[in-house]
């Protein structure tokens, strides 16, 4: 920054310079608005010469002006504004880009105020690859941080490794984490292991069963209409039937260890209860229906009347 | 003077018209169970992938989109189980240790406790699979249960039976359509490692005795490929060459009730063949609550159930506690 001030003007602080600057930057955003128009054409080359030599005498002179007058700024500033636009170069300006192209034209950036014109284009490009062609000569240390551009490389070093190991603890504490949230979760195999195997054919056995009693139950009603009395009767008698004989092959059966649950079941709570009593031989046939209220939480599948329960297989799976 | 009427105007809110499922089977009468699958606490992602799969699992009758919020506690859930006529909770809760499983009966309980020892999600079992099967209409009907080597007498398998029994809707041999059978969920009791496995399987039936090839082209649609075949034929004489588990498909037939489908007549046989869905759990039971998540324990798979008494142990204990005062008493009067 104070290497800037110097190049430019001589003798000056910078901050005032800083100032001086900005407010010609605001100065040329309401000229680009005015003059946009016509008067490009007519400035020639002594024209500039003009302008640059009241720019420079403008500079050297209102050193101490805090605010100099929008007119005078005005007119001051347009020469370089006019600059700007044409992407000529003044003989100073340039010759100072030539000097020490680089340096300027990083410090004007940092600045904030690119003012690309004021280097002629092809200089600016020359200058830009001269800086990143040194850039890229530079050998690079293998040092793990690379190139830093700090003074401080120690504390920076230090900086860095401390990020880096706090980084590191939070991945750390990040993974444990997740590890106990996937407690539990397996990824099943690609083959069906024997357990797997032998779960499948004990669910095969159960499917096949339901299907063979529904097959039984609904073959049995097959040729005759619900809707006539006579069949209707019919069919009645039959499923009767068909329950009965069920019901005695399950009960002369231990609990049996494969149970079909899907036929419905006495409920735990008595939900249902109030249905059951609508079918004809409700209580009557079943001995064991004496205790019905405690038997509807031992027994599992067998006390519902009407309907056929599928519960059965006396195979032992283990 | 006419008093100024309130200017709150109120907001005419459009009744959602809900196709609304039947609270009762129209054909057997029964009371068709209902359930809610949520959380309890903050799980991480895989459980909560867990609890989606078994939403989905409960199929037809579940709340599949259930919003639950941080501050939701189970009574929030039970007052609307009541209107909603929802029967049966399933929770999903994680500790350090491990995820639990809690499966209860509204709004009473009893509520059981399942460690869960592990977990395969149903995206997992997919991946296993070289051709995971998902037919459209496969969650539309509930899926058959059951339950195996549970029958070993001791009282809290029997109340788990009841319990996984009564969570899906019961079926009507008499009038059941084989084609809503779809699905079965399968649970296992190992004896020796007291372990329940829980598995999900998809219902595939398939005509025995007919070459893949024909029924390939029964089932597609597609014109077959005839390149290598002499005669047409030969398409049908020519036996493809038979798959291994074409031998131990003869426990596996069944004669249906009835057509189902295009390619399974009732005339002909038909092999049951399952493929796994998923979620796959590995269940542990470690606790039966009387009520819902509260109230005496009756079972618990390690005796000591943290301060937490049954009732008829606490009866006894206030007995004694009588009888301790009434000595004292007697010794009072003795002096």
């Amino acid at each position: 920054m104070a290497e800037e001030a110097h190049t430019q003007e001589v003798g000056k602080g910078p901050k005032k310079r800083r100032i001086g600057h900005k407010k010609g930057s605001k100065g040329k955003k309401k000229l680009k608005v005015f003059q946009g128009n016509g008067e490009k054409v007519k400035v020639d080359k002594k024209m500039q010469k003009l302008f640059h030599k009241r720019a420079r005498d403008y500079n050297s002179d209102d050193e101490d002006e805090e605010e100099p007058s929008p007119v005078t700024k005005d007119r001051n500033y347009q020469p370089r504004y006019k600059n700007v636009f044409d992407g000529k170069s003044s003989d100073e300006e340039g010759e100072e880009h030539q000097n020490d192209g680089m340096e300027n034209e990083a410090s004007e950036d940092e600045d904030g105020e690119i003012q690309p014109g004021i280097t002629k284009f092809m200089e600016g490009c020359k200058a830009f690859r001269m800086a990143f062609k040194k850039i890229l000569k530079k050998n690079v240390s293998d040092d793990l941080l690379g190139p830093v551009l700090s003074a401080h490389k120690k504390l920076l070093a230090e900086k860095l490794a401390e990020e880096d190991a706090e980084r590191k603890v939070k991945g750390e504490a990040k993974k444990e984490k997740h590890l106990v949230g996937e407690k539990g979760h397996v990824k099943p195999a690609n083959f069906l292991d024997s357990h797997e195997k032998f779960l499948i054919g004990v669910a095969t056995k159960g499917v096949v069963k339901l299907f063979n009693a529904v097959n039984k139950a609904q073959n049995a009603q097959k040729g005759l209409n619900p809707s006539r009395f006579k069949d209707a009767k019919a069919i009645r008698k039959r499923r009767k039937d068909a329950f009965f004989s069920e019901l005695g092959k399950t009960s002369s059966q231990a609990p049996g260890t494969l149970t079909m649950a899907s036929t419905s079941t006495g409920t735990v709570d008595g939900e249902t209860p109030s249905w059951a009593p609508l079918h004809d031989g409700y209580m009557l046939t079943n001995p064991k229906l004496k205790n019905w209220d405690k038997m509807q939480e031992t027994t599992v599948a067998d006390d519902d009347i009407g309907r056929m329960s599928s519960d059965s297989s006396s195979e032992d799976v283990d | 003077m006419a008093r100024f009427r309130n200017k709150k105007k109120k907001v005419f809110i459009k009744p959602v018209l809900k196709k609304k499922q039947p609270d009762v089977d129209h054909i057997t009468g029964d009371k068709i169970p209902r359930s809610f699958v949520f959380s309890r606490g903050k799980l991480p992602g895989s459980l909560r992938q867990l609890q989606a799969d078994l939403r989905k699992l409960m199929l037809p009758y579940t709340a599949l989109n259930l919003k639950e919020k941080k501050r939701n506690n189970i009574k929030d859930f039970l007052n609307i189980a009541g209107p909603m006529g929802v029967t049966h909770f399933l929770m999903l809760s994680k500790t350090a240790t491990a995820p639990y499983l809690r499966v209860a009966r509204t709004p009473q309980g009893p509520t059981l406790t399942f460690k869960i020892q592990e977990y395969s999600l149903a995206v997992d079992v997919a991946q296993s699979q070289v051709r995971p099967r998902c037919p459209q209409d496969l969650f539309k009907n509930s899926p058959l249960i059951v339950l195996s080597g549970f029958g070993t007498g001791e009282q809290h398998l029997k109340l788990t039976t009841i319990m996984f029994q009564n969570i899906f809707p019961a079926i009507d041999v008499n009038t059941v359509k084989l084609s809503s059978c779809q699905r079965i969920v399968l649970l296992n009791y190992n004896k020796e490692t007291k372990l329940i496995d829980f598995r999900h399987y998809s219902i595939r039936l398939q005509p025995v005795g007919i070459s893949r090839k024909i029924r390939k082209f029964v089932q597609n649609h597609q014109v077959p490929d005839l390149r290598s075949l002499q005669d047409v034929s030969d398409f049908v004489t020519k036996a493809g060459y038979g798959s291994e588990s074409e031998a131990d498909e003869e426990a596996a037939t069944v004669s249906l009730a009835s057509d189902l489908g295009r390619v399974n007549r009732a005339s002909t046989k038909s092999a049951v063949k399952l493929q796994e869905i998923g979620p796959r759990l590995t269940l542990h039971l470690i606790k039966i609550e009387e009520g819902l998540c509260s109230g005496g324990v009756i079972f618990s798979e390690y005796e000591n159930h943290g301060g937490k008494k049954t009732q008829q142990e606490q009866e006894q204990e206030q007995e004694q506690e009588e009888e301790e005062e009434e000595e004292v008493e007697e010794e009072m009067v003795e002096d």
